[in-house]
Parts: C-alpha cells; sequence; structure tokens
C-alpha cells in the first residue's frame, strides 16, 4: 500500500524502516511555502502551527495518491496528542479517500496497537528490521554530529556561504549510504571536508554562544522557524539546540535507560520552576534554559507556536530566569514576517555582545 | 482568625460552593474577590504573558487584587485529573507555576495542592495531602469539612441539573445551546452578560453543566478518541448529546481567544452541527470589550432561528 507519514524528526528512518516491510513509501514534501498556505486554508483558525503544517504535508501528500498516513497519538494534555482525529476528520470532509494509523499508547488499548502494527510492518517479522534500525540510528548518530559541528564553524568561515556548500554535499553523499561500512567510510571524508574550511579566529572570551530551546517541532525544523540556527551563525554567534533528533529517539523509542539519562537530567532541572509534567516540552525547556545557564551560555532564544498551550506556561516561568540569563521568546505562525524577527534578533545579539563586553572590562 | 482569598476566576465558578464550604468549616475566613471589571482586567494584563487566553489573564488580576488585601494565603488549587485517562489544560496543570513567576509578592502568600482524583466530585481526603500539612490540621477535622463541602458542592450541581431539565421542556420558544467553560460563560465582563441577553430576547438555552454526566460520556463514547481535557469533554459531550438528540434550534460556542482544546472542539462541532444541519455560531472573547458586536451577531443568528422554525424562508 502506498503509505506516507508526517514530516516530523527521523524521515529517513521512517522511510527506509517503512521500505523493508514492503511498502510502496511516499516521501512528504519538506514544508514550504505551498504547504503553509494548504494548511493554513484548512486548519481551524486557532489550531496551533505544527498542525497547520502537518495538515498541509497531509494534503500534498494525498494529491500524490497517498492510501495510509500513518502517525503517532497521544494521551495529552498537549494538543498534538489529538492531531490526529482533527485531520482525519477535515482530510474526509475535503473528500479525500484516506486511512489513518494513529499510534497510541499500547497501555490503554492493546488490542488497537498490535492490530495497528500488524498492518504497518505487513505481517513480516517486525525483528527482521532490526539491522535497518541500527544502521539508522549510526545514520542519526552521525547526521546529529554534523548539524552541531556546522553551528560552530559557520559563525567563523572566511568565505560566506562555504559551510552551506559543504553541508548540501554532506547531505547528499550521506543520503547515498546503504549500509553501516559505507556510513563510517563517508563520515571519515565529510569530516575532512569540513576540516578544510578555512575560519579566521577570534578570543575565546569574545565569542557569543545562544541556545535555542522550545517546543521540539519548531525548534527542530528549519523550514518552519527561519532557519534561526543559520541567522545566527550568520551573526556571528555560535548555537546550540535543546533538541536533536537523536535525543528524541534515545528518550523516546530505546528502551534503555542509559541513553535517558540525559533528557532525565534536563527535565530535574526545569522540575524545580514546573512541578509536574504539563505535556509537550515545557519542563525541558525550563530546564534547558537553566542549563545553557549554568553551562555559561551568554543568552537563549525560546521558540514556540502561537497560542501553544504549555510553552506559554515556560515563557511565563522566563520572567524569573531572565534575572540570570537573557531570553528572547518568539512565536512562530504563518504570519511570522521575516523582517520582523531578524530585526529581534539582531537586536538580541548586539545586547548580548555589549552585555558580553562590559562583563570582560569591569573583570 | 485568618483569612483565605480565593479568586473569583476559571474553576471558581464550577467549584465554590465546595472550596468556600471547606474553608469556612476550618474555620477561616474566606474572601472572594469582587465579580471582574475593567480593572481587574489590566490588572492581570499587566502580569501575564500577552499570548495567554483572557481567563487565565484575569485570574492573575484576581490574584493580584487579593494580593493587595490583607489575606493570609490565595488559594490556587492545581488541577491535574478528575477521571482517568483524562487530564487538564496545561495552563491549568501549570497555574500555581505561572502565577508564582508571573506575579509579584506570590511566594508568601501561596496556598496550593494537586487535585488529583478520579470523579468530578473532589472531596477526596488523598488529594489534600499536602494542603493539610502546610496549614497544619487535623484529618478527622479536615475530613468532616469535606464532608460538609461535599454536601454543598453536590445540591448546588443537583440545581443545575434540575434547571436543565426544566429549560428542556419548554418546547415552544427556540432553545439554544449554548456551550462554553464556565467562567467564559458565567463571567459578566467576559462574556458580556450573554446569559442575560439571551434571556431578555425570551431564548431558553441549556449549558453543558445542566446535562447529566452519563448523557455527556455515552456521547464522547461513540468518538474513535476521547479528547484527554475534562472539561472539554463535558462542553464536546454535552453539545453532541443536544445535536444528536434534536433537542436544540441552534448552538452557540463560545470560546477564548487563543484557547487550545477549543480550537479542535469547536471544529467538532462545526462539522457534526453541519451534519445534523443545526445552526452554529462561534463566539470569541477575549480581555477586549466591545458590546456591540455581540449583540448584533446574536440578534441575527436568533432571528434567523425564528425564521427558520416558524418555517418562514426569506
Amino acid at each position: 500500500m502506498k503509505i506516507s507519514f508526517p514530516y516530523m524528526g527521523p524521515v529517513i528512518l521512517y522511510q527506509k524502516i517503512l521500505e523493508k516491510f514492503g511498502h510502496e513509501v511516499v516521501m512528504p514534501i519538506r514544508p514550504n511555502k505551498t504547504t503553509f498556505d494548504l494548511g493554513v486554508k484548512n486548519s481551524p483558525e486557532y489550531a496551533c502551527f505544527p498542525f497547520k503544517v502537518l495538515m498541509g504535508t497531509y494534503i500534498q501528500s494525498c494529491e500524490r495518491g497517498v492510501e495510509v498516513i500513518g502517525t503517532s497519538g497521544g494521551h495529552g494534555p498537549c494538543r498534538a496528542g489529538y492531531y490526529g482525529e482533527i485531520h482525519k476528520r477535515i482530510l474526509k470532509q475535503m473528500g479525500y479517500d484516506v486511512e489513518f494509523i494513529i499510534f497510541d499508547s499500547v497501555f490503554r488499548d492493546s488490542k488497537k496497537f498490535w492490530g495497528q502494527l500488524k498492518r504497518i510492518t505487513n505481517h513480516h517479522n517486525i525483528f527482521q528490521a532490526i539491522p535497518t534500525f541500527i544502521y539508522c540510528y549510526k545514520l542519526l548518530q552521525t547526521i546529529d554530529h554534523f548539524e552541531k559541528r556546522i553551528t560552530r564553524i559557520r559563525p567563523y568561515e572566511l568565505v560566506k556561504g562555504s559551510v552551506d556548500d559543504a553541508w548540501d554535499k554532506i547531505n547528499r553523499i550521506l543520503s547515498q549510504t546503504n549500509n553501516k561500512e559505507e556510513l563510517f567510510r563517508d563520515t571519515e571524508i565529510c569530516n575532512k571536508m569540513l576540516d578544510s574550511i578555512e575560519t579566521f579566529t577570534i578570543p575565546e572570551e569574545e565569542k557569543l554562544r545562544i541556545g535555542i530551546v522550545g517546543e521540539i517541532y519548531v525548534v527542530m525544523e528549519p523550514s518552519v522557524n527561519g532557519n534561526i540556527e543559520k541567522k545566527l551563525n550568520d551573526l556571528g554567534c555560535e548555537t546550540l539546540r535543546s533538541q536533536y533528533l537523536l535525543e528524541w529517539v534515545d528518550y523516546h523509542i530505546l528502551p534503555t535507560k542509559s541513553k535517558k539519562q540525559h533528557e532525565l537530567d534536563i527535565i530535574k532541572k526545569g522540575s524545580e520552576y514546573i512541578k509536574l509534567n504539563i505535556g509537550g516540552h515545557a519542563q525541558q525547556t525550563v530546564g534547558s534554559m537553566v542549563d545553557f545557564y549554568e553551562r555559561n551560555y551568554d543568552g537563549v532564544i525560546h521558540l514556540m507556536p502561537f497560542s501553544c498551550l504549555p510553552e506559554l506556561v515556560s515563557q511565563s516561568i522566563t520572567n524569573t530566569l531572565s534575572k540570570k540569563i537573557p531570553i528572547m521568546t518568539l512565536s512562530l505562525d504563518e504570519q511570522s514576517g521575516e523582517a520582523n524577527n531578524q530585526t529581534r534578533i539582531e537586536a538580541f545579539v548586539d545586547l548580548l555582545r555589549n552585555r558580553k563586553m562590559k562583563k570582560s572590562r569591569t573583570a | 482568625m485568618k483569612k483565605i482569598g480565593i479568586p473569583h476566576a476559571l474553576l471558581y465558578w464550577y467549584y465554590v460552593p465546595f472550596f468556600r464550604t471547606l474553608f469556612e468549616e476550618l474555620g477561616y475566613e474566606v474572601v472572594i474577590s469582587k465579580e471582574t471589571t475593567k480593572n481587574i482586567v489590566n490588572e492581570g494584563i499587566k502580569y501575564s504573558v500577552p499570548e495567554l487566553c483572557a481567563p487565565i489573564k484575569i485570574h492573575n488580576g484576581h490574584v493580584s487584587t487579593l494580593l493587595d488585601t490583607d489575606v493570609d494565603y490565595v488559594f490556587i488549587p492545581r488541577f491535574v485529573s478528575l477521571r482517568k485517562y483524562e487530564v487538564f489544560c496545561p495552563k491549568f496543570m501549570g497555574l500555581p507555576d505561572l502565577s508564582l513567576h508571573s506575579i509579584p509578592n506570590m511566594e508568601k502568600k501561596m496556598l496550593t495542592c494537586d487535585i488529583q482524583v478520579r470523579k468530578e466530585n473532589i472531596a477526596d481526603i488523598q488529594t489534600y495531602q499536602s494542603l493539610m500539612e502546610t496549614l497544619g490540621i487535623e484529618k478527622k477535622q479536615f475530613r468532616r469539612a469535606l464532608k460538609a463541602a461535599e454536601q454543598e458542592w453536590t445540591a448546588s450541581r443537583r440545581e443545575s441539573l434540575s434547571r436543565g431539565r426544566e429549560s428542556l421542556n419548554k418546547k415552544d420558544s427556540i432553545h439554544i445551546g449554548l456551550m462554553g467553560y464556565v467562567y467564559n460563560v458565567y463571567d459578566k465582563y467576559l462574556s458580556m452578560d450573554i446569559t442575560k441577553k439571551l434571556e431578555d430576547m425570551g431564548i431558553v438555552f441549556t449549558t453543558f453543566e445542566m446535562i447529566e454526566e452519563k448523557d455527556i460520556y455515552a456521547e464522547t463514547a461513540k468518538l474513535d478518541k476521547e479528547l484527554f481535557w475534562t472539561f472539554s469533554n463535558k462542553v464536546l459531550g454535552a453539545g453532541l448529546h443536544l445535536i444528536h438528540n434534536n433537542l436544540i434550534d441552534g448552538l452557540i460556542h463560545i470560546t477564548a481567544f487563543g484557547c487550545g482544546p477549543d480550537s479542535f472542539l469547536g471544529k467538532i462541532f462545526e462539522i457534526e452541527s453541519g451534519e445534523a444541519e443545526i445552526p452554529f455560531l462561534t463566539i470569541r472573547i477575549d480581555e477586549h470589550s466591545g458590546e456591540n458586536h455581540l449583540i448584533t451577531r446574536v440578534e441575527a443568528f436568533v432571528d434567523m432561528l425564528k425564521r427558520k422554525k416558524s418555517g418562514v424562508f426569506i
């Protein structure tokens, strides 16, 4: 059957695994202007931005003849757990004949869960996919490694654009690998490519470091957040996000406890301010803010979709936290004007730079 | 006698007989903030993140006005869950944290407890453990107070339900389902007193708390998946009960600007009422008042319903 899924997180992982089970995979289109327009037009006006982006993605996939859409469910309190149900109703109303497979917790309705799993695995043995899974995991590790690395090189590149060119090439090379051996070989090549980029050096105490925190979708997807990391890099700041694919997979998918430690530490730091898990990534957001402060970062940019429920609570807490570290909240939706965000980011970076200079002078 | 302040906002509207009786029985003086006014709203806006929904801003306004008086505590419970598999909107679950970090001088007077029970009747002593410790009250005394509070509250619920039966019996006038959370519908400032306006027009209306719990959950059980927010489920179930049993002439959904659960709930109402051919109106409210548009829209809606009911189409 022709199957598709939301453009979120490790898409390449879903693709490789589903192909292993003999499905015809329709790769969702990377969200662009058309996706946003389609999504906004057909979504409830006050649904959050990720909902609208997914809506657009689904419509585009349906246009390409998708029969089944697989997605994750949830049980609140964040709205994301109910996305699938509303998407299903809207698509039905629009006249698309598409089946939804929404995975909820196995503990709620185990019969339904195993039935759905059987459909996805196409009656193949699920263990057959393990080598694919291991390869994809290594691939994610590599992609994350490079994502983190380029944000430390890009601020200091001599020729503007050289890192972006290299990043494009790296992406192409990595997506052509098929197994672990090829991946290891190509990782070497890519690392060398990045090593050869010419950079200028600035003293350690003048380097600006900014952490990016917030709701996972807008933090991770550059097409949704207006490529904020590149914007900051171009202004000469190093960046680090609170969310990376690998950490997400480690925490949510892998069964082992040891890998979860990083995320648990962050949540612990956050629980001092938000006592309960209130859904979404509010605790992680606040925890990461504290974490960036402890790691001596110069500032934090907090991203959230407009009217995001959990992130509004974490935004309320920035009142207290911004006494420790400068925090700026950007709320994103289909209306985000590029120039507006650019101006705010530039002003924020100027402020951080002045603050740093003042500090080093008094020290 | 020590004073406990209760903000006249959010779930106050559903649980006031409960908490007032509880604290009075425990020997405290209960101070309830005055009904929402322009000043309270402005105060709330001052201490809230701009994107928050109006009910939460108003809540912050009430808390801040209470802090200006001589109360010893301000009670801000953290509502977590009232039913298995159901939770509250994240803003309710983070309400004490949100208020603590938004409103100045809150730390000393904050009184909170997690409300995590399995039924709507929240008189479960387990969940008040932390409250008993903070106030230093014996278990026996607390249990007695809970009992009294429970009685008051069930009486008020019975009254709502009988009001609901009454309005369903009035067959000849226009009947509207007025769906929205208690703090949106009954806050006179926020809803611009829509209940009074409807009564003045001679309209009979039913709100969600006038409908039996079993009817509500019978409807939500039919969905592929229930919503996971307690009061959203109630509003949805009540609305669907009215739609599917053909009890109403029209449906009005009152929702606050930026309400997350309502963005989905409203869509379901829109689709379902469309299929049942029942006229549907959404009224979106926020802290900006402007009564005239509300009157115009409601009047137009009611006129349409009247024409439809009398069978005269123009």
